[in-house]
């Protein structure tokens, strides 16, 4: 490992520390700044008596300035306590572990969809131009403009109710079941993002079958497919990579969209639940967590690209 | 009492609307059963409050919580239809809102300051441990003791709780009180394990800890964000259940809830959206059971000022809302018109009904007179131009419409009234006892449900001085003879002595409007063909509603 390869870990070491100390100042803040009293969460949903109000505002630190609750919050989860939720009465983390099982898993459920046909789609369009490409295009503009609950909705009513192919509730137990139950939603969540990976997808790969080296291929006799794998599709994957890093992210904030439509109870749902309710931890916590998972995701991203086309790491672009 | 905070009853049925309505525009093609009938829906004549007991084995039931995931199984610390199938009271709300005995045999006032209460002999937690009574004084004063408690209230006239013999505890009084023996029905009266909750601390009842007490099913497992499974607890003393499991599921949506009942994939769930009531009536999985109530949707005013804070107002509103049309559109006619705030069904099982009932008959129906209503808005020296706010829970679909009927209403009659959306949190801060919180509202919109007998519980929330009880008195309500005959009400220990201080007390308050209750919810059900057993009146929020839960 180079000098300057040891640097630029470092750096977006770095990068990350600060990008996750400026989330959790933001997200603090704003969780606090919203209306409605957190006390109200931890009254458990009865009307809290004066006495009761003081006793809970004592017990949370409420009464405390917001930077010290900044940073008795900030000191816990460096020492690994997560704190604990005020709505339900137990660690984050007990309420968090339990339920990202299933998101993940519907996430990478999603992923597959929307690489094979997603990807699938826009390279078919990009290589065969006519009939096919104009079905796709047609199809992505459908699909970009179809909001997931209403995908939901229809697949519900089709393959849930019409012809009772899929389940349209829970997520099952064991593997095979989960991944049976999670058909609708990850089909659901895909619609949109395949439609828009499909689109760059097309986009990128027609851009470097027109480019200038792959005409010098060609017409250097390199059989077709080749020039493909070699030269389009490889030239062409950086700009899929870096949009594939946000996808992923972005999935994991929109799964509660699915997950509350197909009532699957996973961390999607439990950050929109908990932000309703002002509950202060839970929100702190899963927020940061996308953030991190944002962040890291992108540097893995980089650094993919990086090993696949060492040139894009350079200053310089091929010309 | 329960008073939705936008996030205990009003977010029963939120969302499903939407959800139903896009669904409805998308699919005409395929004549969704869950597009809004098209003729109006069949009036309800009979109410429903249980279904047979069950005769058949079933190994596993599973039940939608569209209430969401509680926050504890401790009763009280969060509404929810798990505990009661866990933890039995001393007493029981029977079906029809009547008393029946529980954990203990016998459990009455021997003269007006002293309850006596007597233990079922033998009788046994879900561990096999017996009911002593140090438990009972143990979960008793856990209420009394803790200001944190909902139940506080129920025992501010308690001096002392001690044992009074092998199987007897009594409840000593500073002044007679009329409400504690209905209270012990509910989860005042739900009796835990001393040993194993000190063991438990502050995770008893939580998804970190565990719960005993001496219900007919116990807590199995709790899987966040998942589910709560119970099991059958084969020694309770009222028989064991036909139900080896009942597995509870969070689907705090009313569609995927409405879409999960109807493929069969959840056997039964309470207050089912009834934007969805023709889909269920249609359904060859199982059927709309439709029970009675004390639940009700109103409005009411938040401060001493204002337009709210003034009666005319209240009433010339009251009187330009259609309540016909209301329930037709509100509850697609599961509910019905309600002449105050206290529904009828809250007395059925007292022995005082008929004196109740009477003095409920004798008030006016809600009239629906625009003409009237003008002319109070006129007497009321109030500025028409000046909005009105109304604030209501965000994604509660019955009171987001229950918000837009008020607004259409108030237009008839020349006031202008505009919504206040709010979110979960924020709109339970209404509720805090700070007015300051209140300030910036007139009115606020909420669904709420009493769940133990008990006629005076709720009305001496809106018209006792916030000092001794009225925590809802925002308008600084203060009429003598009211307060007179309210008290006298609950220190009264003869049943029909205390009604009839109240109803003169309702006499005088009811025309003030304290609430406007614009109509009486019925309690639904829906329950899978192959099952039978359920309690299906509003006395499932206290009582093991599932005891007799099995198959046809």
């Amino acid at each position: 490992m180079g000098a300057r390869t040891v640097r630029r870990l470092l750096s977006k070491i770095g990068a990350l520390l600060l990008t996750l100390f400026l989330s959790s100042v933001v997200i603090f803040s704003a969780v606090l700044l919203t209306p409605g009293d957190p006390v109200v969460a931890l009254a458990g949903g009865v009307r809290p008596t004066p006495e009761m109000i003081d006793a809970i505002r004592e017990q949370y630190q409420l009464d405390q300035p917001v930077w010290v609750q900044y940073l008795s919050w900030v000191g816990s989860v460096l020492t690994g306590d997560l704190g604990t939720s005020f709505v339900y009465k137990t660690e984050v983390i007990d309420l968090i572990a339990p339920r990202f099982g299933i998101t993940f898993l519907l996430v990478i459920y999603t992923l597959v969809l929307i690489v094979v046909f997603g990807v699938g789609s826009g390279i078919l369009a990009a290589v065969r131009r006519g009939r096919v490409e104009q079905a796709v295009l047609v199809g992505t503009s459908l699909g970009v403009a179809m909001p997931t609950f209403v995908v939901a909705i229809v697949l519900i009513w089709i393959f849930g109710r019409v012809l009772g192919w899929f389940p349209v509730y829970g997520p099952g137990e064991g593997l095979l079941d989960n991944l049976y139950h999670l058909t609708l939603p990850a089909v659901s969540l895909a619609v949109l993002y395949i439609a828009y990976i499909s689109r760059i997808t097309r986009g990128a790969v027609v851009a470097q079958l027109s480019s200038e080296h792959v005409e010098t291929a060609r017409v250097r006799g390199i059989p077709p497919s080749r020039i493909f794998r070699r030269h389009v599709f490889l030239n062409a994957s950086p700009q899929l990579l870096s949009v594939a890093g946000t996808t992923i992210a972005s999935l994991f904030a929109v799964a509660a969209i699915a997950e509350h439509a197909f009532g699957l109870g996973g961390i999607g749902v439990l950050l929109t639940e908990a932000a309703a309710r002002k509950d202060l931890p839970v929100v702190q916590t899963l927020s940061l967590m996308l953030v991190a998972l944002f962040v890291v995701l992108n540097a893995m991203v980089d650094v993919v690209i990086a090993i696949i086309d060492p040139d894009s790491a350079r200053p310089r672009r091929d010309a | 009492m329960r008073i939705s905070d936008g996030d205990v009853v009003a977010r029963r049925w939120r969302n499903g609307a939407l959800l139903s309505a896009v669904a409805a525009l998308l699919l005409t093609g395929c004549s969704a059963p869950e597009a809004a009938p098209t003729d109006e829906p069949a009036p309800i004549t009979e109410l429903t409050s249980s279904l047979p007991a069950a005769t058949t084995a079933v190994d596993e039931v599973r039940w939608g919580l569209v209430e969401g995931e509680p926050r504890s199984l401790v009763p009280g610390a969060d509404y929810n239809f798990v505990w009661p199938n866990i933890c039995d009271s001393l007493l029981r709300v029977s079906p029809d809102f009547g008393i029946e005995p529980g954990l203990a045999e016998r459990a009455e006032f021997v003269d007006p300051v002293t309850f006596v209460i007597n233990l079922r002999q033998g009788v046994t937690f879900s561990d096999g441990s017996a009911v002593t009574p140090e438990d009972v004084v143990f979960s008793l004063e856990r209420s009394r003791q803790d200001v944190m408690s909902p139940y506080f209230g129920a025992f501010v006239l308690v001096s002392t709780i001690e044992v009074t013999g092998e199987n007897q505890v009594t409840v000593n009084f500073t002044a007679p009180d009329s409400i504690f023996r209905e209270a012990m029905t509910g989860g005042p009266g739900a009796i835990l394990s001393k040993t194993f909750s000190e063991q438990q601390g502050p995770a008893l009842g939580t998804s970190a800890g565990e719960i005993l007490c001496a219900g007919p099913y116990a807590l199995e497992s709790w899987t966040p964000g998942s589910d709560i499974t119970l099991v059958a607890n084969d020694g309770y003393w009222d028989g064991a259940p036909l139900v080896q499991k009942l597995v509870f599921s969070f689907i705090p949506d009313g569609t995927t809830l409405t879409n999960a009942l109807l493929a069969g994939e959840i056997d039964g769930a309470f207050n089912v959206p009834p934007a969805s009531r023709a889909a269920f009536e249609d359904s060859d999985e199982g059927r709309l059971i439709v029970g009675p109530s004390t639940a009700s949707f109103s409005f009411g005013p938040t401060r001493t000022d204002g337009p709210g804070a003034n009666p005319k107002i209240r009433q010339a509103l009251s009187m330009a809302i259609d309540r016909e049309q209301y329930i037709q559109t509100v509850l697609n006619g599961l509910g019905e018109a309600q002449s105050t705030f206290v529904a009828p069904f809250t007395w059925e099982g007292s022995e005082a009904a008929s004196v109740y009932q009477a003095a409920y008959d004798a008030l006016p129906e809600p009239a629906f007179d625009l003409e009237a209503a003008r002319a109070l808005v006129e007497e009321s020296g109030e500025d028409p131009s000046v909005p009105i706010r109304i604030a209501i829970p965000a994604g509660s679909k019955e009171l987001s419409q229950t918000a837009a009927i008020v607004q259409a209403a108030a237009q008839q009659i020349g006031l202008t009234v505009e919504i206040d959306e709010r979110q979960a949190a924020d709109f339970a801060s209404l509720f805090l006892p700070d007015p300051a919180a209140r300030e910036s509202v007139d009115f606020l919109a909420t669904a709420g449900y009493q769940e133990t007998p008990g006629v005076l519980t709720y009305p001496q929330l809106f018209v006792l001085p916030p000092e001794i009880g009225g925590i809802f008195n925002w308008t600084a309500y203060a009429d003598p003879e009211v307060v007179g005959a309210v008290q006298a009400a609950r220190t009264t220990p003869d049943p029909v002595g205390a009604a009839e201080a109240y109803v003169a007390a309702q006499e005088i308050f009811a025309p003030e409007l304290l609430q406007v209750t614009l109509a009486g919810a019925y309690h639904t059900t829906f329950l899978n063909n192959r099952l039978t057993g359920v309690v299906t009146s509003v006395a499932s929020y206290s009582s093991p509603w599932a005891l007799h839960l099995g198959g046809q």
